[in-house]
């Protein structure tokens, strides 16, 4: 069973491949009936589909794919003249082929499918000759014969690939019994003249030998050969089988210098997914590096691992592009099914289209392939239902009575760039908002203020058509919403541009790989975030009075454009416990034919990330695509720009508006418990002193026992320090270090840090006030002085006391 | 003395098949607390358990889901027992844990106050979950006794299955 599902992924995917061959020859064939090498190439394609379906037992196919043959064998031989209605009947029957090897693949079988119509049409075409009809048996030993004459060329033997398996089985059942009847007869003839007769069994190899060479035994027949009466040898046919199967694909390699392997797709996964392993361990190498180089700088080792880092770094860049290019497939596949759809559609709505392909050469990753025929299709058909006008309306307005619709791919940086033109009516502005207000999906308000780049992008909202009637090419509103999922989930950007009256443009850009990519990282308060750099247009750096609130939420102009903002604090819950500063970052981000600037505390950097899984029991977690592990070991969320989108539609933004109101809290003292002021000291009993100096102020004490917990405490935000008693050796976090990771945050800024210390040295003072100490109070002082200076400090009104 | 040694022989060997022949009744567990109460799961479900490292908050998911963390190249869920048990949270101390624990293709990480240590109980000593407790939605496997102590005894799966 194994081998034969084996052989049946075999079958398939050469079919699949013919067939696709196929569509492409027969379209050119039409333009060109006479050319008989295409037409030989044609016949030969559904000739082996006839043969290997055959040999599988797949009757449908069989029964199909002969009459097929029937009608391009009489085309080859200029019996029949290929005009476009036998070319629709001949285009039929490849569908139908199509879908029986689609159901083939799908259940391994090919019932459940009416082809009789279709053999109807085809036996009409071939002229009604009774031998259409005729059982699959003896037609295609006629058929035999015909293409032996055409391959004796380069081929002395028989050409034994395309003959009919079952047919060859037949072929030496029929010899067997004969000649054993023959043997049988000679036998008894010779018992009758009183011989004993020895019956070696056949080897295996000479039944081999018979089914490479049945002409010659045919011819052989007459000869008597001996041979025993026993059924042995037609047991033996099934080694055979997969004997004449090994023996075809050797065949043909000479032909065609087969310069390709076929490699399961699984290998080439998990040799990407040992890439990225490698690529994360680079990242690590080179943190590692920077380190080593800030620490011991001027050692003559450091060169020499810079080397090292930079070979390893150089080339697994190279590698991961080698293995992504083995990865790659040229968009053509994807192309080559659109020629016959042009056809197939300019008769059905009888426009006159050209199609115009370039860069089909170009390469993209396989699966992004697999997933931008959809769209493509549906852009397509749209633009010659909508786009391409009829032809008597085309001379009308002047323009070539045949519409041009030019799709093609190139690269750019590390995108990919399918545009797909037409010179048709392009899209008119007012009517996609008039529609629109009709069918719900904007608002008046929306459509006047809406420009036209987003009037455009009306076309992918579902629901939407522009049609007036519903066709069977579109219409029902669903198609371009589907483009606009598909190219999302990929993370590409559509662009359109469009000209009333003079036609459409649309761009998909696509990344080239979905495994490894770029990104931007950026920080909100302690975390930080990955953003795919595919859907990252700009990065702008703006002050809080750029940002205005329209109907509760914010936007900024970014030159001509209003772009609305979104926190992306608000969008993935961070508590907001530093404050942001004057300044934030916007990263503008695109996708589809939609932007949105999303605010940021910091951007980090571009970065090289491969993407995990977060496996089962995270996924499906809102605004989140996957994670990477960073150069430092630790984890960073990839943000999933799609539903980022989504999910800023519903976040009331609170952009930088919360923290006045937090200011003004702060500052309304009206008693002394309204102060709080923390001590930070390693020893119990300092920190005692301390606290009975300042008790009697009647304020509020937390005390920390090293740096570390004093700034655990400062981020948790439970308190609102008005200022911070320091001592400067401490245990895991010195008062140095605190002082400076203080002042880092905004919020923190002006708190006032009072060093109290045992160092006396003019440097250690020197060094507090680089770390932005304001007092320096040198232990042991009176509790009086310490009380003074923290009042001061903290602006204590003495009628609190 | 080559008695002696044959005696000693015989005697591991016996002792090997006692063993061999009693290990179909016995369960291996490691007992771990949360809170006050001990718990435990079979031994072959734990991955590895290691010192607490940094993990990485995750949106959009409950109190006790803390983050994920990187286990060697893989990202893992990290799961606080504590929170998911009701408990209040607690600092992580030198006694804390992650447990990882693994069954059919799912892994996950789970924040453990203290281990405590392998157990081998007989499977006679575990009794059934408590009544109100027991149904497919428990966590809960059932209770072993063992001398004074009392183990409850989860079942991986559920601990390991997204319930929100």
């Amino acid at each position: 069973m194994d081998e034969f599902q084996e052989i049946l992924q075999d079958f398939l995917v050469e079919s699949f491949e013919l067939v696709e061959k196929l569509d492409e020859d027969l379209v050119e064939l039409e333009s060109n009936p006479e050319d008989l090498e295409l037409l030989n190439g044609i016949f030969r394609v559904a000739h082996t589909v006839k043969g290997a379906s055959s040999f599988l037992n797949f009757d449908v196919l069989t029964h199909l794919t002969h009459h097929m043959e029937d009608v391009l064998n009489k085309a080859r031989h200029g019996e029949l003249v290929i005009t476009p209605d036998i070319m629709d009947v001949i285009l039929e029957s490849v569908d139908l082929m199509k879908t029986l090897l689609e159901k083939i693949r799908d259940t391994s079988e090919d019932s459940g499918i009416d082809v009789s119509a279709c053999v109807a049409r085809l036996d009409k075409v071939s002229g009604g000759t009774g031998e259409v009809q005729t059982p699959v048996s003896d037609a295609p030993i006629e058929q035999e014969s015909v293409v032996e004459e055409e391959l004796t060329e380069d081929e002395d033997e028989p050409d034994y690939e395309n003959m009919d398996p079952d047919e060859i089985e037949a072929e030496i059942e029929r010899l067997l019994q004969q000649r054993q009847e023959e043997d049988k007869a000679k036998r008894e003839a010779k018992i009758a003249a009183g011989e004993s007769v020895p019956a070696p069994p056949p080897s295996p190899d000479e039944v081999a030998q018979e089914q490479e060479e049945p002409k010659e035994e045919v011819e052989a027949e007459s000869k008597p050969v001996p041979l025993t009466p026993t059924p042995a040898p037609v047991k033996k046919e099934e080694p055979v089988k997969s004997d004449v199967k090994a023996a075809a694909p050797a065949k043909r390699a000479p032909a065609a210098v087969e310069q390709t392997i076929r490699v399961d797709v699984k290998r080439l996964d998990h040799l990407m997914n040992l890439i990225g392993e490698l690529v994360l361990a680079k990242n690590r190498l080179i943190k590692i590096n920077d380190d080593v180089e800030e620490r011991y700088e001027g050692e003559e080792f450091l060169e020499e691992l810079n080397q090292v880092v930079s070979i390893v770094s150089l080339v697994t860049t190279d590698l991961q592009i080698a293995v992504m290019k083995t990865r790659m497939l040229p968009i053509g596949k994807v192309f080559n099914k659109f020629p016959r759809m042009i056809r197939d559609l300019s008769r059905e709505l009888d426009k006159k289209i050209e199609l115009v392909i370039s860069g089909e050469e170009t390469e993209l990753d396989k699966s992004i392939v697999e997933e931008i025929g959809d769209p493509l299709v549906h852009i397509i058909r749209n633009s010659c239902d909508h786009g391409i006008e009829m032809p008597d309306e085309r001379l009308a307005k002047g323009k070539p009575e045949t519409g041009t619709i030019s799709l093609k791919a190139y690269n750019e940086g590390n995108a990919i760039v399918i545009q797909i033109d037409d010179d048709g009516k392009g899209l008119d502005v007012d009517m996609l908002k008039n529609k629109s207000l009709e069918k719900g999906i904007i608002t008046e308000k929306e459509a006047d203020t809406m420009s036209d780049k987003e009037a455009f992008g009306l076309i992918f909202k579902p629901g939407f058509s522009t049609a007036a009637a519903v066709t069977n090419v579109s219409g029902r509103g669903v198609g371009m919403d589907v483009v606009k999922t598909n190219i999302e989930k990929l993370n590409g950007i559509i662009d359109i541009e469009s000209e009333l009256g003079v036609g459409t443009s649309l761009k998909l850009k696509i990344p080239l790989t979905l495994a490894i990519i770029q990104a931007l990282l950026v920080g909100v308060q302690e975390e930080h975030y990955a953003i795919p750099l595919a859907s990252v247009l700009e990065t702008v750096r703006i002050s809080r009075d750029e940002i205005y609130t329209v109907e509760n939420r914010s936007v900024m102009r970014l030159r001509d454009e209003v772009l609305s903002l979104v926190h992306i604090g608000d969008i993935f819950e961070v508590e907001r416990i530093l404050d942001s500063s004057e300044h934030a970052y916007v990263v503008v981000l695109g996708l589809g034919a939609s932007k949105l600037g999303l605010i940021v505390d910091s951007l980090v950097g571009q970065e090289e990330i491969v993407i995990k899984s977060l496996g089962d029991y995270l996924k499906g977690i809102e605004g989140v695509a996957g994670a990477t592990i960073r150069g430092d070991g630790g984890v960073t969320l990839i943000v999933d720009v799609v539903a980022l989108m989504q999910m800023a539609k519903g976040v009331k933004s609170t952009a930088m508006t919360d923290n006045a109101s937090q200011e003004e809290h702060s500052h309304e003292k009206t008693k002394a418990d309204d102060y709080t002021v923390m001590i930070v000291d390693d020893s119990k009993t300092d920190r005692m002193i301390m606290r009975k100096a300042l008790e009697p102020l009647g304020i509020n004490l937390v005390e920390a026992s090293d740096g570390q917990e004093a700034l655990n405490i400062l981020k948790q935000g439970e308190h609102n320090f008005d200022a911070m008693l320091i001592d400067i050796e401490m245990p895991r976090m010195d008062g140095y270090t605190l002082a400076n990771e203080i002042k880092k945050y905004n919020r923190y800024k002006n708190l006032p840090l009072i060093a109290v210390t045992s160092r006396t040295g003019k440097s250690d003072r020197m060094r507090g006030v680089e770390s932005g100490m304001v007092e320096y109070i040198t232990k042991p002082y009176s509790g009086d002085y310490l009380s003074s200076v923290v009042q001061r400090n903290i602006n204590f009104k003495s009628e609190f006391l | 003395m080559s008695d002696k040694l044959k005696q000693i022989i015989d005697k591991q060997s016996e002792q090997q098949n006692l063993a061999i022949e009693h290990s179909d009744d016995i369960v291996q567990l490691v007992g771990f607390i949360i809170g006050e109460e001990e718990y435990a799961v079979p031994i072959l479900t734990i991955q590895e358990i290691i010192k607490p490292i940094r993990w990485t908050r995750v949106p959009q998911t409950p109190a006790y889901v803390l983050g994920v963390f990187n286990l060697r190249g893989s990202v893992i869920p990290l799961i606080d027992l504590r929170l998911k048990f009701g408990l209040g949270a607690k600092k992580h101390n030198e006694e804390t844990r992650f447990f990882v624990l693994k069954q059919g293709g799912e892994v996950a990480g789970f924040v453990i106050d203290r281990l405590t240590m392998a157990i081998r109980i007989k499977k006679s000593d575990i009794g059934p979950a408590p009544d109100t407790m027991a149904g497919d939605d428990s966590m809960i496997d059932g209770v072993g006794k063992q001398d004074d102590r009392i183990l409850t005894i989860l079942k991986v799966n559920k601990l390991l299955e997204r319930d929100f």
